[in-house]
């Protein structure tokens, strides 16, 4: 690996940045402000921190550009190709509604306007025979109304059953290209070739809509780096945790729909790796939002049921992230009926806390934290940013008094709920997936992560905990370990009934070659890897599981295997079976992987034994303690403590509770509870 | 730590979100695994946990329409089966709407909890089941007459006595049905919900302690108790009534009143519908149940939505439904389509009385029909009998602050649309179209949203299908001068015909919305259509730029924004 590797995770406030050097084994940290006006600028000039421009020899990029894009509905307009009969799909979505009772609810809007959308004379059946052939001419009219509208920037084209036969969209998308150069196309085969086609449009939407911005800005930030003789081998980070050129991510942009999140949980598998850990859970918390994943047996999880917002759903393969709205940020209140609640409204990063000084005066979860002692106002951001404590004290002391209640109180209360709040979130991860949460350990990080951790691992019933290196800049860190990454997937349909092996072969053969190829064409040709599964249900139901299958070949001894193992994880997933009941296959899905050659982790030097820099009052549940604090970068291999300890740094703080144990392994990682040998 | 209020509220808090979380978790294996469309892709069905008196203590949000009458349910049971006479691990099933229940489709599944060895409550899982025997394929009998023609009743009885099937039950049940396959399926999915549940609250139980765990519970219900008495007392005292009527039975060609009057005093009201129709010949009769489960619904979508939602809410309301109406039907008169037309049309008058004291809350007339068009038959290619619910609901009514939803499912429900590459998967019919109907909702300052279309063509093997839907003759009604939605219809073209026909019309039936096994043919066609949401407020009032967005985008057409808002001209981009 030639020159500096670099991560860089573009936040809402803040980008980060996580430097390598494979030469030294050399990690550098830092942060910058995002200048949410023109990213990129964010990007070349907290570069400025690598003396040499020339020195960086690659660049891995996490960045929200498509999310925003879509959240803040600035993409582009579009123009949507569907069906003769079912241009509404878009707009009349699933029919339900975000919550009930809530008589206010207002339904999304679909990223196209109605009078963008045009329908074309054709039809597929579910069997892929062709019952209306496509009319040309139809499609020559919609292209011909596009290029009269003068608005559009973009079309997407999704056709009923084209995740059976994507003959129809491929001519559709020749003839527009014909018809209409230089437009950008998106076809739902391509996106997102699965049943169920309000889903399909939702997708195939969202890709046409963020195509023309993602684009141009891989074409700027390419320009950028060039001018600043930083090296174009920039790379992005999809959804899947994988990476992907620039022109990739341009060609497919909703590849990259939860970008960021991802690095946290990429250097979570590398971490569990190293650290000889078989399942964690990750809790990133931040200001506003926490998120949480599983590495399970190495390996992350992966999902297509992402709603970017509700109703909007996106589907394409990602990492199973859960987040929550639940931070360090989060507010507290009293409802109507007198009980205390905390989140999810969120004082972010303006006004922020109280303790920020930044004109927000009501009591956050960072404030009750600064109120009970855990975090010192004096040391917060390596010292970068003083806190006002007698603010926290303030705004804390303002609910107490409306509940008759001591500061002290209300402040441990706001802290159980809001971890309630995030093992609320650790259970939808865990448990509701049949997963035993003592056979995991708690890796937390984000700025606040740590905080919580040790209550957490009570709470959640988690016996282990990790804090990582570097928990303010984890997802950064991430990306100087991704693997370029292809997920390929396609509807196929049959039971086990009548299952025929030589299709489904071919199939998943051409799956795994498209996967190969597309890794290739970005240039990814080393070290692939190749997984496969099949997504099963029982006939008649409609919800998949995916069972991993080990081989190339469906034939007379592989199926039978295949069927027996669903049934196995139907029982472990939902605690039943139906033996003997038709199994039907719905999906082929095959992930090829280049793996890239990971940094070396350095050692930490060997500790002479943890010895506090000072000792402050911390309020833990059973009452105030004098708690001896730790500074994290003068602890050592070996290095061990028993609660209650403090451990601070420049972008966090580890609480360790009374009684709890505490460990630092040969990398630097805090390792608590079992782990240090409770 | 001591016993205070501050306390217990925050283990209140605490215990509260980890029992809606449990049963969302059994709402979630429930829609993994079952087979019926309309459960796992419809989410016609609830999960929640109730006290051992049947007070619901938490619900998770999947379909609404089936928790006011729950404590009915559980109580009625009881009677028939003393709560000593169970043992761990059973499981009781029931659909017997002459005992609790909203109609015969919905199943209700209970599973009592128990902490070393004394019962705390029950893990209660209800859904509706696509098809239940009876004279029509999918349970909606437009012509019923008795509730016997409405499907296989199941008084309660257990199914599995110590985690152990009954076969006896099984057999019995399965034999009675038309899929048997796929009610086996959906019952070993309401089951393993309830194992879901049943383990997951029992831990919960044992971290926090028996009698915390109680105590919170009944705390719970006084908090919500609490929070719906200080949301009735902002409402202004008086009296307020409104009617609706259905417009017919399937059985009689004529239309029956729905009319409440509220009673606000103070932190309490009743909800009084003495004065509707007596009860209808036909399937449109609300059981108790529904009456309940309707009013509280419409109380629900006028107050916070943050109340947590259990028994302690319904104690200020009080229901009342004389028996032998169309509002409390007597045995044994049919009602299935009393939970699915009556329920959102009671639901609507209650909010349409409030208007008169909350103009600022209330909605105007939804479509509030479930679409209920069932069908089934021998599947051509897949060689097993296959029956299916197809759910379809319209435009919402306008608000004082926005237009209403297009094309959702009435509130007395949450559910969602069969997509069309799952409809024409799982039976023998091609969708020709699926589509909003333009000039459908009602005018107003804010309009209704639209109603939609959908049209199928039998393909292959003759289908039976039945129909219980509302609205093609009366009106969504609108409020402080908004204009009313428009009909919806249900049409039939048979093959070698050009015209669209009614069902009185190419079938000899007597009703166009109600209607029990007409057959389709190879090629027949037949469109479906749902009525627009009333208008709320004055169409004159409307803002220009809304109603010129509404042309452009072809909600409104030309024509008709001139006829109904005056439109002169312009409403080019």
């Amino acid at each position: 690996m030639a020159g500096l590797l670099v991560g860089i995770d573009v936040g809402g406030t803040f980008t980060d940045f996580v430097s390598y050097d494979p030469k030294t084994r050399a990690v550098d940290v830092w942060k910058n402000l995002t200048t949410p006006k023109d990213p990129n600028e964010g990007i070349v000039s907290g570069l400025g921190r690598v003396k040499t421009p020339g020195d960086i020899g690659n660049i891995r990029l996490g960045t929200t550009i498509a999310t925003n894009a879509i959240l803040e509905r600035k993409g582009a307009v579009v123009a949507y190709i569907t069906t003769e009969g079912f241009k509404d799909v878009p707009f009349i979505q699933r029919g339900n509604r975000r919550s009930h009772y809530d008589i206010t609810w207002i339904k999304p809007k679909p990223l196209v306007k109605r009078r963008h959308c045009y329908e074309v004379r054709e039809r597929i059946l579910a069997s892929g025979e062709v019952l209306t052939p496509l009319d040309p001419e139809t499609v020559r009219a919609a292209a011909k109304a596009i290029k009269a509208d003068g608005t559009i920037e973009a079309v997407a084209v999704n056709l009923l059953f084209a995740y059976v036969s994507p003959e129809h969209e491929r001519e559709v998308k020749k003839i527009l290209e014909a018809e209409l150069p230089g437009m950008p196309v998106s076809i739902s085969y391509d996106v997102l070739p699965k049943w169920k086609e309000y889903e399909r449009a939702s997708t195939t939407l969202a890709d046409a809509y963020v195509k023309p911005i993602v684009s141009r800005y891989a074409t700027t930030l390419k320009q950028r780096l060039k001018d600043k003789g930083i090296t174009d081998h920039v790379v992005l980070i999809k959804s899947n945790g994988g990476e992907m050129t620039l022109d990739a991510a341009a060609n497919a942009p909703i590849q990259m729909t939860v970008s960021g999140p991802t690095g946290g949980v990429i250097a979570a598998k590398h971490l569990a790796k190293l650290c000889g850990v078989n399942h964690l859970v990750t809790l990133d918390m931040g200001g506003t939002s926490t998120d949480c994943a599983t590495v399970i047996n190495g390996r992350e999880n992966f999902t297509t049921d992402f709603e970017i917002e509700f109703g909007v759903p996106i589907q394409i393969p990602m990492i199973d992230i859960r987040t929550i709205g639940a931070g360090g940020g989060s507010l507290a209140w009293i409802d109507k009926g007198g009980m205390l609640r905390v989140g999810p409204q969120s004082a972010g990063a303006s006004p922020g806390p109280a303790c920020y000084k930044m004109g927000g005066t009501e009591a956050t979860v960072t404030d009750a934290n600064v109120a009970l002692g855990r975090i010192s106002p004096i040391n917060f951001l390596g010292g970068a940013m003083t806190l006002d404590a007698a603010a926290a004290k303030t705004a804390v002391e303002a609910v107490a008094k409306k509940l008759g209640r001591t500061a002290d109180e209300i402040a441990l209360a706001m802290i159980r709920i809001a971890n309630n709040n995030m093992v609320g979130a650790l259970r939808s991860v865990l448990i509701e997936r049949g997963l035993d949460p003592r056979d995991f350990a708690l890796l937390a990080f984000g700025g606040a992560g740590p905080l919580h951790i040790n209550d957490l691992m009570d709470d959640a019933g988690i016996p282990s905990g990790i804090v990582p290196n570097h928990p303010g800049q984890f997802s950064a860190f991430g990306f100087i370990m991704t693997d370029a990454r292809v997920d390929t997937q396609r509807t196929v349909q049959m039971t086990s009934k009548r299952f025929d092996q030589a299709r489904a072969s071919e199939v998943m053969k051409a799956l795994v070659d498209s996967g190969i190829a597309e890794l290739a064409a970005q240039g990814y040709v080393k070290n692939v890897e190749v997984h496969r599964s099949v997504e099963l249900r029982y006939l008649g139901q409609n919800y998949e599981l995916e069972v991993p299958i080990p081989f190339d070949r469906f034939d007379a001894t592989t199926t039978p295997k295949v069927w027996e193992l669903f049934h196995q994880m139907h029982l472990a997933r939902f605690g039943f079976n139906i033996p003997r009941e038709i199994i039907e296959a719905i999906t082929l899905k095959a992930t090829v992987v280049s793996l890239t050659e990971k940094p070396a982790i350095a050692n930490v030097a060997k500790g002479t034994g943890a010895k506090p820099v000072s000792s402050r009052k911390v309020v833990f549940a059973n009452g105030a303690l004098d708690t001896p604090v730790y500074d994290r970068a003068k602890l050592g291999e070996g290095d061990a403590m028993t609660g209650p300890a403090v451990i601070e740094e420049p972008a966090s703080v580890t609480i360790l509770n009374p009684g709890r144990k505490l460990k630092v392994d040969a990398y630097g990682n805090l390792l608590i509870g079992k782990l240090a040998g409770e | 730590m001591t016993d205070t209020p501050a306390y217990d509220m925050v283990t209140m808090n605490i215990i509260d979100s980890s029992m809606v979380s449990i049963c969302r978790e059994m709402g979630i294996v429930l829609m993994k695994t079952s087979y019926s469309t309309i459960f796992n892709e419809g989410l016609d069905f609830t999960c929640a946990l109730t006290d051992t008196k049947g007070n619901m203590i938490a619900v998770a949000e999947f379909c609404p329409a089936q928790i006011g009458g729950m404590p009915l349910l559980i109580k009625t049971c009881a009677q028939e089966i003393p709560l000593a006479t169970l043992d761990e691990g059973d499981v009781i099933i029931h659909n017997d709407p002459y005992r609790g229940g909203l109609h015969v489709p919905e199943h209700t599944l209970f599973k009592p909890f128990y902490v070393d060895g004394e019962l705390m409550g029950f893990c209660v899982a209800i859904g509706h089941i696509a098809e239940v025997g009876g004279m029509v394929p999918g349970g909606f009998a437009g012509e019923a007459t008795e509730i016997f023609h409405e499907g296989f009743r199941i008084p309660p009885v257990k199914i599995r006595k110590r985690n152990k099937d009954v076969p006896e039950v099984w057999k019995l049940w399965l034999a009675n049905v038309r899929t048997p396959r796929h009610n086996h399926g959906d019952l070993r999915a309401m089951i393993g919900a309830l194992d879901t549940g049943e383990k997951r609250i029992a831990e919960l139980v044992k971290k926090y302690g028996k009698a915390v765990f109680r105590k919170t519970c009944d705390d719970l219900m006084d908090y919500a108790e609490r929070r719906m008495r200080s949301e009735i007392a902002a409402f202004p005292d008086g009296h307020y009534d409104f009617e609706d009527w259905v417009e017919n039975d399937g059985i009689e060609d004529k239309p029956y009143r729905l009319y409440v009057k509220v009673h606000v005093q103070g932190d309490e009201m009743v909800v009084d519908f003495t004065g509707s129709a007596p009860q209808a010949k036909g399937p449109i009769n609300a059981t108790l149940g529904v009456a309940w489960s309707s009013t509280y619904n419409a109380v629900f979508h006028l107050t916070d939505p943050t109340i947590p939602k259990n028994s302690g809410c319904f104690r200020p309301v009080r229901v009342l439904a004389a028996p032998g109406t169309v509002a409390n039907v007597d045995y044994p008169a049919p009602e299935v389509a009393g939970n699915t037309e009556t329920h959102p049309r009671l639901a609507g008058i209650v909010i349409g009385a409030l208007s008169k004291c909350l103009p600022e809350r209330a909605m105007a007339a939804e479509s509030g029909t479930g679409g209920n068009f069932v069908f089934g038959g021998q599947h051509p290619e897949h060689d097993e009998y296959y029956a299916c619910y197809d759910l379809m609901s319209g435009g919402w009514g306008g608000r004082s602050y926005a237009d209403g939803n297009d094309a959702v499912i009435a509130i007395n429900g949450n559910c969602r649309f069969i997509p069309t590459e799952v409809f024409e998967t799982r039976f023998p019919f091609v969708v020709e179209n699926f589509a909003l109907l333009p000039d459908s909702a009602g005018a107003g300052k804010f309009r209704g949203g639209l109603g939609f279309q959908k049209t199928l063509r039998a393909r292959g093997a003759e289908i039976t299908a039945s129909q219980c839907t509302d609205r093609h003759r009366v009106k969504t009604w609108a409020l402080f001068g908004g204009g009313e939605g428009r009909n919806g219809a249900t049409l039939f073209q048979q093959q070698g015909r050009n015209d669209w026909r009614t069902t009185v019309e190419t079938y000899g039936k007597r009703s166009s919305s109600k209607f029990s096994n007409i057959m389709l043919r190879n090629g027949d066609r037949v469109r479906l259509e749902v009525s627009g949401g009333g208008g709320y407020g004055e169409p004159k009032a409307r803002e220009r730029k809304m109603i010129e967005e509404d042309v452009r985008e072809g909600y409104v057409t030309r024509d008709a924004a001139r006829r109904l808002y005056g439109l002169a001209t312009g409403g080019d981009d």
